[in-house]
């Protein structure tokens, strides 16, 4: 290339061009494009690269033939432009000719090919696909004089389409012929290519138009997808989620117009290259093959990659499977957009709250007419009027479930890119995405799953040799299953991995300090160790988790929800973990008691059982404390009275009822006059009156209108376990 | 008013002096109050109480107004005038008070009674006296003479925030 390259003047026209183009309407007046095209031409000069030359020829052919799609073909001349003259100024390959230039000027260019550029038969060196080192562009993602709402409304729904790409995508690994999926995931990168262009985000523009072509050739079956397809396009999904994620993150005021590196230019050369390339003719990325498993659900999806490829995988393998007329039908996750209305969250809740409202005062409607007796007609009709306050509760309530999919789709991800990072090899397999859940638990969920997935991948399944070894499987198998039950989902992440072996735990709980090196603890009390702030069980840190986030962490997250999770594991068998939690944040299901004639509301969650005790099921420990004898194991008894200052209960246990808590690993009777109820209850927060008063999870409206408060029983469990909480 | 008038304004940190306006006065031990009428949402007779355990005394606990749970403070307890048996005079005042993340929530208080609705003019309102630490000036935000006595002007905001920074004396163990 020229020694004394006019870079800056160039790029400077490029960024007006672009301006410009921004702006261009067909039918407009071209002239100002025409000028800043020779002014663009003259700095190049007669020397530049004859590409260049060659691009800004077909650009001015081009715009003085004006007619239909001249501002589609400048926008992808302009991207090509862009790309050409930074490719020039670093001494690197020239990106490809677009198809749409030999159109122009009404014959095929001849490709030129600058220094270390590929000969066209495609057999290009290998190279990593975008490593550390690929060549990155520093975006500012909000576009100056941004509109911040048609911002928000932007990410919001391109989370939504990445979403939607990726779980496509995730399908065509498996079936790349799949014409429905295809044409969603080309339809998600086109609509993120209008939306892009609408908000000026001109690198997501170029970027999605990228993948829009590829997905385009595959549509018509130019260019079927294989491994390194699936890959840049997953990959270019990635940098569209950064560029998203980063953006909502400034909307929120955080490191505003703050630029990000993204690997864009290297993502789009490695496009081109995929496109100039022969299904299954590039280099894989890393040695590795695709299994040629015929089009199956997609809730199966297998990622198979050995840490080392044997030998060279025949082409036939790697070669799309078509799908035939006997192939099963391919069931493919898919959200439907149409009729849906996007409504904002506060709103939505304000209707529950009202509804849940609604319903109690249809109760105490109810129940005044029971005291009246007599009238049919009005018993009539309020029972019409119960029905429908039943079926308007449901409605609302349904209005804020989401299915589980999203998270679980996030998983398949996940997996695919632990097994191919550790040479593992993984299977997902997922059940129940379909479970509705409240959006609320939903994005409390999130962080959990992942980490809970990302350790059975990472420390649950062995390596393929020692599975072998073990004689199971190579693959090793994770089991993500969604399911309702009673008022709760719950959610089971199962591996068939090595299981977590109880005398490494305890071992490790001595070395601690967590537990005495002479205590004696159960299977299960030696499992719920690694709950413990502190524990982890990986004998290294890897980069894939043990970050020093632990399972405390997702524990405590889970029951800031309101959830619990418990663990199962047998050793050399697998693991298996179990998290319930409330299908709902806004309403629990309450087991009402009573003390001295006040009623309290327990979530039925943190009940492990109630019962008379006998009377000499109580001990005193030398006037420290009163135990309680539940089968057998001796649990601390907190008389619910007497904590809260309520005189007139029962004093002789024997005449009251223990309801056993749980949270986590520990235990406590709570002794009561009586059990009322089992109620649905809407939860209502204290206010701020009563902010730092621990003892009450909120307050609920029972059945009379009068109010219940709902105790916290994790801090009922754990009171008196931490010194400064002794005072009760 | 001149009585009034010549008494030493109270000290600094008391909150600014009351403006002109409606007020609804009330009744609480023989002395009369009076709250801005724009601050009071609605008056409701005496409703079930569900107490909070572990909170001062004058918080009676919470009700339920049309489903919305709502803090429910004793005025007679709050002023440190003796307790009396609820009669059937007795009442709630719900207001609205400014909500410490912006905005106004409510915030109910029982008081003996309500009187009326008077119009105070600038002049008619005074700054508190000092009364020498016997009573908590710290919600009074003025004295209005009329005809039948003094109304002593209260300031809800200042006695909602006094609930979260509770004095140590109120406090019981948890």
């Amino acid at each position: 290339m020229a020694a004394p390259y006019p870079s800056a003047d160039i790029k400077g026209l490029l960024r007006q061009i672009g301006l410009e183009l921004a702006f261009f309407e067909p039918g407009h007046d071209a002239t100002l494009l025409g000028e800043l095209l020779e002014r663009l031409t003259a700095v190049v000069g007669k020397d530049g690269p004859p590409t260049i030359m060659r691009g800004l020829d077909v650009a001015r052919a081009r715009l003085g033939a004006g007619g239909s799609g001249l501002t589609e073909w400048l926008t992808v001349w302009h991207a090509w432009m862009d790309e050409a003259t930074t490719a020039a100024e670093r001494e690197q390959p020239f990106p490809a000719w677009p198809a749409a230039f030999g159109a122009a000027l009404g014959h095929p260019p001849q490709v030129e090919t600058p220094s270390p550029a590929p000969p066209p038969d495609g057999t290009r060196p290998a190279r990593p696909l975008l490593d550390a080192q690929a060549e990155c562009q520093a975006v500012c993602v909000l576009p100056e004089g941004h509109d911040d709402e048609l911002m928000r409304m932007f990410c919001a729904e391109a989370e939504e389409l990445l979403a939607e790409i990726e779980a496509g995508v995730l399908v065509l690994e498996q079936s790349p012929a799949d014409e429905a999926t295809l044409a969603t995931v080309f339809r998600g990168f086109h609509t993120l290519k209008g939306n892009a262009a609408v908000m000026k985000l001109v690198v997501l523009q170029r970027l999605t138009h990228e993948l829009e072509s590829l997905l385009d050739a595959a549509r018509r079956g130019r260019r079927p997808l294989d491994r390194a397809a699936i890959d840049v396009i997953l990959a270019a999904a990635d940098v569209v989620s950064r560029y998203v994620g980063e953006t909502t993150r400034q909307l929120e005021g955080q490191e505003a117009g703050r630029s990000i590196l993204l690997p864009v230019p290297a993502l789009i050369e490695r496009v081109h290259q995929v496109l100039a390339s022969p299904a299954g003719g590039m280099p894989e990325p890393a040695s590795a093959a695709v299994a040629a498993t015929p089009p199956r659900l997609a809730e199966h999806a297998t990622f198979t990659l050995p840490a080392v490829a044997p030998e060279p995988v025949p082409q036939a393998a790697v070669a799309p499977v078509a799908p035939t007329l006997e192939a099963e039908p391919v069931e493919r996750p898919r959200v439907t957009t149409s009729g849906s209305v996007r409504v904002d969250t506060h709103k939505l809740d304000g209707l529950v709250d009202l509804v849940g409202e609604l319903v109690i005062a249809q109760s105490m409607v109810v129940q005044a007419a029971d005291a009246a007796a007599g009238d049919d007609t009005l018993a009539r009709s309020l029972g019409h009027l119960r029905g429908i306050t039943a079926d308007l509760q449901r409605t609302a309530m349904a209005m804020r479930m989401i299915p589980i999919r999203g998270s679980f789709q996030k998983m398949s991800r996940l997996v695919r890119d632990v097994a191919v990072h550790l040479g593992k090899e993984i299977s997902l397999i997922v059940d129940g995405e379909e479970t509705e859940v409240d959006r609320t638990v939903i994005e409390e969920i999130g962080d959990p799953l992942v980490h809970m997935v990302r350790n059975a991948a990472d420390h649950g399944i062995e390596q393929p040799a020692e599975r072998i070894a073990a004689g199971k499987p190579a693959t090793g198998t994770i089991t993500l299953r969604a399911s309702h039950q009673g008022g709760f989902v719950v959610i089971q992440i199962t591996d068939d991995g090595r299981g977590l072996d109880p005398s490494r735990l305890r071992q490790k709980g001595i070395e601690r300090g967590l537990i005495a090196p002479g205590a004696t603890l159960d299977d299960r009390e030696t499992l719920e160790l690694i709950f413990a702030p502190g524990f982890s069980t990986a004998e290294r840190v890897t980069d894939v988790s043990g970050r020093g986030v632990g399972m405390d962490v997702v524990r405590r997250n889970i029951e800031r929800v309101r959830g619990k999770v418990e663990i199962e594991s047998v050793p050399g068998r697998g693991t298996c973990f179990t998290i319930s939690m409330p299908l709902t944040l806004a309403i629990i299901e309450g087991l009402i008691v009573s003390v001295a004639g006040q009623r309290f509301v327990i979530p039925t969650l943190a009940v492990r059982e109630s019962f008379r005790p006998a009377a000499t099921a109580i001990t005193t420990v030398h006037g420290r404390g009163e135990l309680v004898d539940v089968r057998g194991r001796q649990v601390p008894l907190l008389r619910l009275g007497r904590h809260l200052g309520i005189p007139g209960g029962v004093e002789s246990p024997d005449r009251g009822i223990v309801v056993v808590l749980e949270a986590g690993f520990d235990c406590r009777g709570l002794l009561v006059d009586d059990l009322v109820g089992k109620q649905e209850v809407v939860i209502k927060g204290l206010g701020e009156t009563f902010s730092g008063r621990p003892g009450f999870a909120g307050a609920a409206i029972l059945g009379d209108g009068r109010i219940g408060l709902i105790l916290d029983t994790t801090a009922l469990v754990r009171l008196g376990r931490n010194p400064s909480e002794t005072a009760a | 008013m001149t009585d009034i008038a010549s008494m030493p304004p109270a000290a600094d940190g008391s909150p600014p002096l009351a403006r002109p306006g409606k007020y609804l006065t009330f009744s609480l031990a023989e002395e009369i109050y009076g709250v801005p009428v724009l601050a009071v949402r609605e008056i409701i007779r005496l409703c079930p109480i569900t107490p909070v355990a572990h909170m001062p005394p004058h918080v009676r606990g919470v009700i339920n107004l049309r489903g919305r749970v709502i803090p429910l403070v004793d005025l007679r307890l709050r002023f440190g005038l003796p307790v009396a048996q609820d009669h059937d005079r007795t009442c709630i005042i719900v207001a609205q008070v400014a909500a410490a993340a912006g905005g106004t929530r409510p915030y109910a208080v029982v008081v003996d009674g309500v009187e009326e609705v008077i119009g105070l003019t600038a002049d008619a309102i005074v700054p508190p006296p000092d009364f020498g630490g016997a009573v908590d000036v710290r919600f009074i935000t003025g004295m209005a003479r009329r005809d039948t006595g003094v109304t002593t002007l209260v300031d809800l905001d200042a006695v909602a925030t006094a609930d979260r920074t509770p004095d140590p004396a109120g406090r019981t163990t948890c």
